[in-house]
């Protein structure tokens, strides 16, 4: 089993503290978990922070973190992901291109609207003219990235990439996708969220940001073992063949696993698919979530990731974090299983180093 | 002449998204560009749509745009001298 890339750093802007993991889990009662946002001027000048929107300075503030907890200043790659772009900036746009007639549209928000924004800047900021990639590829938009960082990473072995994802929600998304049945009816306690069994879940946002090597050193915090993304399973039971498939790859089993996180989200409907698999091949395995601490948006498995892998360099497993059964002491392998609508479903493996 | 350059840094303000900066802080014949407010490329096109969109005033020759946005007074003398010719 080779490992396919260390992680040397993390950072996140989420509805939790950003600096401090496990810490005090902040509490909700609503359909929005909005991030909880940090003094963005410890990263950005003041000059420079009156043209970003929300999401490029969770994006810039969540992608220094990691770097400086890499100990690096400058990456060799920026690789991230982002399903829905700057959608604050782009309602500015669109809103003034409506309502000014298609005339005197001013160049900042357009400029800012553009899904490549947030990688750019933190490219800017960092005086990086190194590859620069952003995939939009909805809810496989993270694992898109860390799958061009690992192929980059193949290729360059010495080098050290910056990949990670961002979304935010705004109110036009929100009341947009509110019609689509996305979002429970009624605000909810995110504490209680997961034991809600109705129709919907919570909306979310946040950033994370992972420095990715090759080579092992004393700063590697984590391995990130495999990644596997799966389209359209057509049942609970293909998506538990694929994933025995997966483990089995990586010379693993479901037993292996001494933790289980899911992308449980409070919706009746999909969270039956982890049932699914909870009772059958991972039957009493501990089982964490995320979704009740950041909320249900197409990037969330990187606020996932970046808990995962707090929990593997701290060898501790926050009690909010569990779902079923009990923490465990001890964690070697974290294997994190999301999906989006049931139709877009990631694995993504995590060992201790 | 006051009340237009008072107009004009109050919409700078609020047209650049100049956070922490009050209009008393921006001196009437403070240079806008670079060791002034720090004003830049992208800073022009803003000011321009906004003589567009709050004086109406279409600014004709590019060229003259460093002597008309130069700072708060060239700008009102600009608009003052525009509106007077119209």
């Amino acid at each position: 089993m080779k490992p396919q890339a260390y992680i040397q750093g993390t950072g996140a802007v989420s509805a939790q503290d950003s600096n401090v993991f496990p810490g005090t889990i902040r509490e909700y009662e609503s359909i929005r978990l909005p991030v909880a946002d940090p003094d963005y001027k410890q990263w950005i000048d003041i000059k420079q922070i009156r043209r970003m929107g929300r999401v490029i300075k969770m994006g810039v503030a969540a992608s220094h973190i990691s770097l400086q907890h890499a100990g690096i200043t400058m990456p060799d790659a920026i690789i991230m992901g982002t399903a829905y772009g700057c959608l604050a900036d782009t309602g500015v746009f669109l809103n003034k291109l409506v309502t000014q007639k298609e005339d005197m549209l001013t160049p900042t928000a357009f400029i800012q609207s553009t899904h490549n924004t947030v990688g750019g800047q933190i490219a800017l900021l960092l005086g990086c003219h190194a590859y620069n990639n952003t995939f939009v590829h909805g809810a496989f938009s993270l694992e898109n990235a860390l799958q061009d960082s690992l192929l980059f990473l193949l290729e360059q072995p010495s080098r050290k990439v910056l990949a990670g994802a961002v979304d935010e929600i705004t109110d036009y998304s929100h009341a947009i996708l509110s019609r689509f049945g996305l979002y429970k009816s009624a605000p909810v306690k995110n504490t209680a969220l997961l034991q809600s069994r109705t129709a919907g879940t919570v909306a979310g946002e946040g950033a994370a940001f992972f420095v990715l090597a090759k080579e092992k050193d004393v700063q590697s915090q984590a391995e990130l073992t495999g990644l596997e993304m799966l389209y359209k399973p057509r049942s609970a039971q293909e998506t538990a063949m694929r994933l025995e498939q997966f483990l089995q790859r990586h010379g693993l089993q479901a037993q292996d696993i001494d933790l289980l996180i899911t992308g449980r989200n409070g919706d009746v409907k999909e969270d039956a698919y982890y049932e699914t698999i909870e009772s059958g091949s991972f039957a009493g395995k501990p089982v964490a979530a995320f979704k009740h601490l950041c909320g249900e948006y197409p990037t969330a498995a990187a606020f996932a990731m970046w808990m995962a892998t707090g929990m593997l360099r701290d060898q501790q497993v926050p009690s909010a974090a569990m779902f079923k059964g009990a923490a465990p002491a001890a964690v070697k392998r974290i294997l994190i299983w999301n999906h989006q609508h049931t139709t877009h479903h990631s694995f993504i493996l995590l060992s201790a180093c | 002449m006051e009340k237009l350059m008072a107009d004009l840094k109050a919409q700078i303000i609020q047209q650049l998204n100049l956070q922490e900066v009050k209009p008393e802080d921006i001196g009437d014949d403070q240079p806008l560009f670079k060791e002034g407010l720090g004003l830049d490329s992208i800073d022009a096109l803003e000011l321009i749509v906004l003589l567009q969109q709050h004086h109406n005033i279409r600014v004709a020759n590019p060229e003259d745009g460093p002597n008309i946005f130069y700072s708060v007074r060239t700008m009102a003398e600009y608009i003052t001298e525009q509106k007077k010719n119209a």
